[in-house]
């Protein structure tokens, strides 16, 4: 089956991947929702609109369709272009509009296959677009290579909560390195969620204020610096995937308070997330 | 009007017979926190204690400020909120709300206080019977800054207001950012269009909007309102008044949002018209339970220049476009908005129009209600403190001493009085009548009133009627 391709008259990022596609022999056709093509789009919408994800501000264009697979938005089309479905995890939606690009975690990636990814955003940064990473940890050596290559504009860190890291199977070590290197791109935001953890002595509860303390003084021990731009979120139980954390009470936004207290002692800027 | 170059300084009236007599305290210029009798004696000087304002404490304790912060780089900002013995031994104070590194300068935590701040125990600051605020424990309300920018107000950095409740073991309970509730103040687009281009930039750290400019920050305290089911006057809601913007407000302390409000717009209502334009005004709160007038809103209404709206031919942006050139003080019903107490240039004794300036402050000033049903006046751009009973009678004045070392200035923020055995380290001072004096025959040394004068009489003339000599009419037909 030939390669369709859905775009919208005016969409950089579509003309960014079509651009992607010519440069690389890649035979496909395209429907411009706008124009031509809006019957054609409708119709495939009603035959998958479970796999195309639409926001607020609509749907993402482009989108991209072999016969086998369905693709959105200009990092996840360009990544399984070069890669197939070999870019090892660390593609996903962009949710960012105009210049910004977003939806790359570096930690949910296989680190070994980050040449892929780094294709992805070569090509994207050539065209103009700024690029916004996550992590939440893992992987520093391909935050590394990223912040070495300049293929990255902002970073947005999960640090995570230290009784938490085992639980998210984060190594203590490699979250250090990767605070110290998010902290080096120009653009960057340190964040903690206070969520709740299971103790070894089986009880569930949310992180202490002292706990909280205790991270944002890892933060200043891998920075050197107080003065980071950090930020307190609160847990959400109703979105959490985790079965044993969906009963827990939300933490009252009064409590908050007494975190930041705690976190600002080493973090002098933290914020709660409003 | 040209206020006089000579006049005296301390206290100038005094009629124990009529006041409520104790201690004042006030913020004297580059001097710090001064106690005084009613006499004007100077009792204790707490030196370089700042103040935004200074309130008493019982037992003699007293609270301000240890610094504030250099004000090329901060807008009023104090660096802490401290609380002070009789001695000057600082026995508790606050400073950790934010980081401040300004230019050349060691960074410190700041409180970034200013102009009000309350202990738990009182909710306005001044004496109430049975309402002593606490001297050893207890949560302090704090009225602060913070620095942001906020798109749907204007895309110029605000110096924004918080209120924020700190514990007695210094953390941060609670906090409101004034901005967050833009869209619930009821600004018309008019004023909304020139907020976003002059949000009232100030210099201080560069120029930053200090767009709403809340002076006054207070709980309700007990009330009969809240006791008749009106939850809007809960005893833990706070009211606040916005200097730039003309809004008096009460807050729900569960959820931060407005729940009763006048202001911006003094036009919108038949009540708020005829309770006239609030302009600039300072101190507004609700007058404690125990005291006379319980439950009403006083509040000193300044008059001079302020607000946001349409461009006028004193305003040609829309910035500052209310103005009026003298201040009253009035004390209204927050559920009718009807007026039940007022003081102005007319109680005060003098003419309309030509007198109207007598009582005008166009910045501070205060209003405290006392427990007989005087009313003590901080006039603070005079540097004037002065009671009043409920009839208008003047009964105790006093001028600040303290000027400036420009000279240009002895204006006083805010005036608190307090009963004697707040400060029982003090035995109860004497009490000496200051008849009014008859300012006519009061001359300084070297122009003596002399009896005996040369009288001329004129074949002819008949006599002088008992009214000023103006180029206009004295009666402005507006007034009702």
């Amino acid at each position: 089956m030939t390669n369709i391709i859905f775009t919208a008259a005016g969409c950089a990022r579509c003309k960014i991947t079509k651009r992607f596609m010519k440069d690389n022999a890649i035979v496909f056709e395209e429907f411009d929702f706008k124009a031509a093509g809006k019957e054609a789009f409708s119709s495939f919408y009603r035959a998958h609109r479970k796999n195309i994800f639409r926001d607020k501000d609509g749907v993402e264009f482009p989108i991209f369709y072999d016969g086998n697979v369905i693709k959105q938005g200009v990092s996840v089309v360009i990544g399984y272009l070069i890669a197939a479905e070999k870019a090892g995890g660390f593609i996903g939606r962009s949710q960012l509009h105009g210049e910004w690009i977003d939806g790359f975690n570096i930690s949910s990636g296989d680190p070994d296959r980050a040449e892929n990814l780094m294709g992805v955003l070569s090509y994207l940064k050539q065209n103009g677009l700024k690029i916004q990473l996550t992590t939440s940890g893992k992987n520093p050596a391909v935050l590394e290579q990223i912040l070495e290559k300049g293929l990255g504009d902002r970073v947005i860190m999960e640090v995570k909560g230290l009784a938490a890291l085992e639980q998210a199977q984060i190594d203590a070590d490699e979250q250090k390195k990767s605070i110290s290197l998010a902290t080096k791109f120009s653009k960057y935001q340190l964040f903690t969620i206070i969520e709740p953890v299971k103790y070894p002595d089986g009880q569930i509860s949310y992180l202490a204020p002292e706990e909280i303390g205790e991270t944002t003084k890892l933060i200043e021990e891998a920075t050197g610096s107080k003065k980071h731009p950090y930020e307190l979120r609160p847990f959400d139980p109703h979105s959490t995937d985790n079965q044993a954390f969906k009963a827990i009470e939300p933490m009252p936004s009064s409590v908050l308070f007494k975190y930041r207290t705690a976190a600002r002692r080493y973090q002098v800027m933290a914020e709660i997330q409003k | 009007m040209a206020a006089p170059t000579i006049f005296p300084t301390g206290t100038t009236v005094f009629d124990p017979e009529k006041t409520w007599s104790g201690y004042t305290i006030y913020i004297a210029i580059e001097t710090g926190a001064v106690l005084i009798d009613m006499n004007g004696n100077v009792v204790n000087i707490w030196e370089g204690l700042q103040g935004f304002p200074n309130k008493m404490l019982p037992g003699g304790y007293v609270m301000g400020s240890l610094g504030v912060r250099d004000p090329k780089y901060g807008y009023m900002d104090q660096t802490d909120v401290v609380q002070v013995d009789w001695d000057g031994n600082v026995v508790w104070k606050f400073d950790q709300y934010e980081f401040i590194e300004d230019p050349g300068q060691e960074g410190i935590w700041m409180a970034r206080q200013h102009h009000d701040y309350q202990r738990e125990g009182n909710p306005v600051g001044y004496y109430v019977p049975g309402m002593d605020p606490y001297v050893d424990k207890g949560n302090t309300l704090i009225l602060g800054h913070k620095n942001l920018v906020n798109q749907t107000i204007s895309d110029k950095l605000l110096v924004d207001d918080v209120i924020y409740e700190v514990s007695w073991d210094g953390d941060i309970i609670w906090e409101w950012v004034c901005s967050d509730h833009f869209d619930e103040m009821n600004f018309s687009e008019e004023a909304k269009n020139i907020l976003s281009r002059n949000p009232n930039m100030v210099i201080g750290k560069g120029e930053v909007g200090d767009w709403m400019h809340i002076n006054a920050t207070s709980t309700l305290g007990p009330n009969r309102w809240y006791d008749h089911g009106d939850e809007r006057f809960h005893p833990d809601n706070i009211i606040w008044d916005g200097r730039q913007t003309n809004i008096i407000a009460i807050i729900d302390k569960q959820s931060g949002k407005i729940v009763w409000q006048i202001g911006p717009d003094y036009d919108r209502t038949p009540e708020l018209r005829k309770l006239g334009w609030i302009i600039g005004q300072h101190h507004a709160h609700m007058i404690p339970k125990g005291l006379p007038g319980e439950g009403h809103i006083l509040v000193f209404d300044n008059g001079g220049f302020a607000g946001y709206g349409a461009p006028n031919p004193s305003s040609p942006t829309g910035h500052n476009n209310a103005l009026r050139e003298y201040s009253r003080v009035i004390e209204f019903d927050p559920i009718s908005l009807e007026m039940v107490w007022w003081y102005t240039y007319f109680e005060a004794g003098h003419l309309n129009r030509m007198g109207r300036f007598n009582f005008f402050s166009p910045l501070i000033s205060s209003v405290q209600r006392l427990p007989n049903g005087n009313t003590l006046i901080t006039d603070g751009s005079n540097g004037r403190i002065l009671e009043v009973t409920s009839k208008h009678e003047l009964v105790w004045e006093y001028i600040s001493p303290y000027f400036h070392t420009d000279g240009k200035s002895n204006n006083v923020y805010r005036a608190y009085r307090v009963p004697y055995e707040w400060v029982p380290q003090l035995d109860q001072p004497e009490e000496t009548t200051i008849p009014r004096i008859d300012i006519s025959r009061f001359r300084v040394p070297g122009a003596e009133w002399k009896k005996e004068q040369r009288l001329t009489k004129v074949e002819g003339t008949t006599g002088f009627f008992k009214m000023p000599q103006l180029c206009v009419s004295d009666i402005d037909p507006t007034d009702d």
